[in-house]
């Protein structure tokens, strides 16, 4: 699905990203773990091309992101609040969403039926506009929409960060029950080590703009992780 | 303690990013505030020469202090729409360990560092030396003095006041406008003069300098009911007005354009749904308007007709020129969102195209009317419009993918310079002053029949061309898209 060949990013000197390496195959599940700094939300933006590497490229299914926009096609993100149109109603945004991958209203409508539960009557009819909703409740939005285009793959920045803990454990049912119905490949980073470790197939820890440690997630994954981060 | 909050407000205005961002705005904007103070403080200084001019051997005493009242009832006025309550500003002290009075102390302060503050110490203090002080003596101008100072105090906090009650409760808004139509009505009837209990007061408050202390009582007590309510009101929640239910509007009639409609959807929400687009809207309104200024009679005879093409273009092109100025601009808070989103380059593009063309064109046909001052006009603005669509919507567009300043929606629009730069200055050159290239000579030394012809048939063609204008954008845009998405992250 995804190949970072050879890629650096720096800002003023300091390397923010450096992979020589690094290949995702279709229908994976990847969680990038590493402190702040380490680099997680620089990967991503690459991957959008919405900053241009210094150096080497990265390919989805082969073709160079930089180069065409094919890949806009396929792949929802969920950044932060920057991708969620402020002034627009929750409903307008999906429709707009949904508009951009050739869904009817009628779809869009059926689609959010599934997120009731994830909504929890507070997005839906709230009368009011994004800017307007809690950042949790924005959050909230972001995802849905990212769903709604049914991605073949998704991007998530700390997905867990700002949702309550219901929204948080159906959040991760969700993700674990995405790849199996649809072969989508998942990238997300999280600070939760539990939640990470439950979703994810395989786990990249980023430190300083490297990948220090690829895993396949087992048992022993969750103790590995705070054993690193343990200070 | 209040200092130390004082000089954290000081931080703030001089680090906003509003603020220092740009010098030279920075510079204009202090000059152009300075000059108005200097003014004032002339016009203050003017008043005894003034007055003796226009009533000439009355006593000019006694007819400055018939206005001021009236002047204080402008100051409620423009207290009401232009000053605003210092209240978010404490958010991040609620939580700390300051004493609530202390905050609420503070807030008052500041609430004092406003012109309108000094506007009428600037108008009245020359007056009380150069005129009170020689006829009432120095207790006389000290009363008089200290009167001006403590009333706009009381003025000061009585609309702050009213203006949070405003925020709890509408009745407030109504009551006010009500109280102040009541006097206006009164007033011109001659039931209650304004301007005769003004004089009556300050004339008696000459003679009697202890009277002061009514004025000093109404403003100590303005400001202490003004602290008191602040008190009780001091949590977040409250201030928070009432929200209107928001609801979801769609554009049907768009959809039929597919994706660009779909976008300029977006672009229609975006103006009437924020402050600084919607002032935008408003000034296309009023710009309407501005041919009476230009077509004139004298004017018509003019055998160049050179100022004709100079109108034309902003009449029609007004949308181009000011929206145009922060075309990606507007879109930058969720930019990253657009560029990563579904949507290609070349839609996008077009879409704005389209929102030029057709709101040059709902301006062309309102202002169709000109047409009746003489059939000239119309022909005119026909090669202006023709010229904006076809020329200054391509040059509106390439530079649009040369501005990497963000723009904060949130703001509003009035003394709001954010994401103004080089570029917008050479924006409004280009697209007002570029056609006169091939205008002016034609015009001068052929015949300003033919020069309106040219430089409409070059808008025409450029407008056929436009395919292939948007290839050329799209290019160009690539080259400079990463600066653009950093420059809007970037807030």
């Amino acid at each position: 699905m995804l190949s970072i060949i050879d890629t650096v990013k720096s800002y003023n000197g300091n390397t923010v990203v450096n992979i020589p390496q690094l290949d995702i195959p279709t229908g994976e599940i990847i969680g990038l773990v590493g402190n702040n700094g380490a680099g997680k939300t620089t990967l991503f933006r690459l991957l959008l091309d919405l900053i241009r590497a210094d150096k080497g490229e990265i390919l989805s299914k082969e073709k160079n992101v930089a180069a065409t926009e094919d890949w806009k096609k396929y792949t929802a993100a969920y950044l932060d609040e920057g991708f969620l149109i402020n002034y627009l109603t929750p409903e307008e945004y999906f429709y707009f969403i949904g508009k951009l991958h050739q869904l009817s209203k009628a779809d869009v409508d059926e689609f959010l039926q599934y997120f009731e539960a994830f909504f929890d009557g507070s997005i839906l009819n709230s009368g009011k506009y994004i800017r307007d909703l809690s950042k949790g409740n924005q959050f909230k939005v972001g995802i849905a929409a990212c769903l709604l285009q049914k991605p073949e793959l998704l991007i998530l920045d700390e997905p867990f960060a700002n949702l309550d803990p219901s929204s948080q454990m159906r959040l991760v049912r969700m993700l674990k029950e995405l790849p199996a119905q649809q072969r989508v490949t998942v990238l997300i980073s999280s600070h939760d080590l539990n939640h990470v470790t439950e979703v994810c197939h395989r786990i990249l820890l980023m430190e300083k703009g490297r990948i220090i440690k690829d895993i396949d997630t087992t048992a022993d994954t969750l103790q590995e992780l705070e054993s690193y981060f343990e200070v | 303690m209040i200092l130390t909050l004082l000089s954290h407000q000081w931080k703030s205005f001089w680090r906003s990013r509003n603020a220092g961002r740009s010098l030279a705005i920075q510079i204009v904007l202090g000059l152009i505030i300075a000059y108005l103070l200097a003014s004032i403080l002339a016009l203050g200084f003017a008043f005894p020469h003034m007055l003796h001019k226009f009533y000439p051997g009355q006593d000019i005493i006694r007819i400055l202090c018939s206005y001021i009242f009236y002047y204080y009832s402008f100051d409620v006025v423009m207290r009401f729409t232009v000053q605003e309550l210092p209240v978010l500003s404490t958010q991040p002290y609620l939580g700390q360990n300051i004493p609530k009075r202390k905050l609420v102390a503070f807030l008052n302060i500041r609430a004092l560092f406003h012109f309108l503050n000094l506007v009428p110490l600037f108008l009245f203090v020359p007056f009380a030396f150069m005129e009170i002080a020689p006829a009432y003596g120095a207790a006389g101008a000290a009363g008089f003095i200290t009167a001006i100072i403590f009333l706009t105090i009381f003025s000061n906090f009585l609309i702050l006041y009213i203006k949070r009650r405003t925020i709890i409760s509408s009745w407030w808004l109504a009551g006010f406008f009500a109280t102040i139509v009541a006097f206006i009505v009164l007033d011109y009837f001659h039931v209650l003069s304004l301007g005769k209990s003004s004089s009556n007061s300050f004339l008696r408050l000459l003679s009697a300098p202890a009277l002061v202390l009514i004025p000093i009582t109404l403003g100590l007590a303005a400001w202490f009911n003004n602290y008191r309510f602040l008190l009780g009101n001091l949590y977040l929640d409250e201030g928070v007005k009432e929200e209107k239910e928001k609801s979801s509007r769609e554009y049907t009639w768009l959809r039929q354009l597919g994706l660009s409609g779909e976008l300029i959807a977006l672009d229609i929400k975006l103006m009437l749904r924020n402050k600084r687009p919607k002032y935008i809207l408003r000034l296309c309104a009023i710009f309407m308007a501005y041919g009476f200024v230009f077509y004139t009679k004298e004017n018509l005879k003019n055998p160049h007709m050179y100022l004709f093409l100079f109108t034309g273009i902003f009449i029609t092109g007004i949308f181009i020129i000011n929206y145009g100025q922060f075309l990606f601009a507007w879109h930058s808070n969720y930019f990253d969102g657009l560029m990563s989103s579904n949507i290609s380059l070349p839609a996008w593009i077009r879409s704005k195209f389209m929102l030029y063309t057709a709101v040059s064109t709902i301006l062309f046909i309102l202002t169709s009317f000109y047409g009746l001052i003489s059939w000239k006009l119309l022909v005119t603005q026909l090669a202006a419009w023709l010229y904006n669509i076809g020329i200054n919507s391509v040059i509106s567009v390439y530079l649009a993918t040369y501005n990497y300043k963000a723009i904060d929606l949130s703001k509003s629009a009035t003394f709001n310079y954010q994401g103004t730069g080089v570029v917008q200055w050479v924006y409004s050159f280009a697209l007002i002053l570029a056609p006169y290239l091939i205008f002016y000579p034609l015009a001068r030394f052929v015949d300003p029949w033919v020069a309106y012809a040219a430089v409409g048939g070059l808008g025409l063609i450029s407008l056929l061309l436009q395919n292939w204008w948007v290839d050329i954008l799209v290019r160009e845009f690539r080259k400079r898209k990463y600066l653009v998405l950093a420059g809007f992250r970037e807030k």
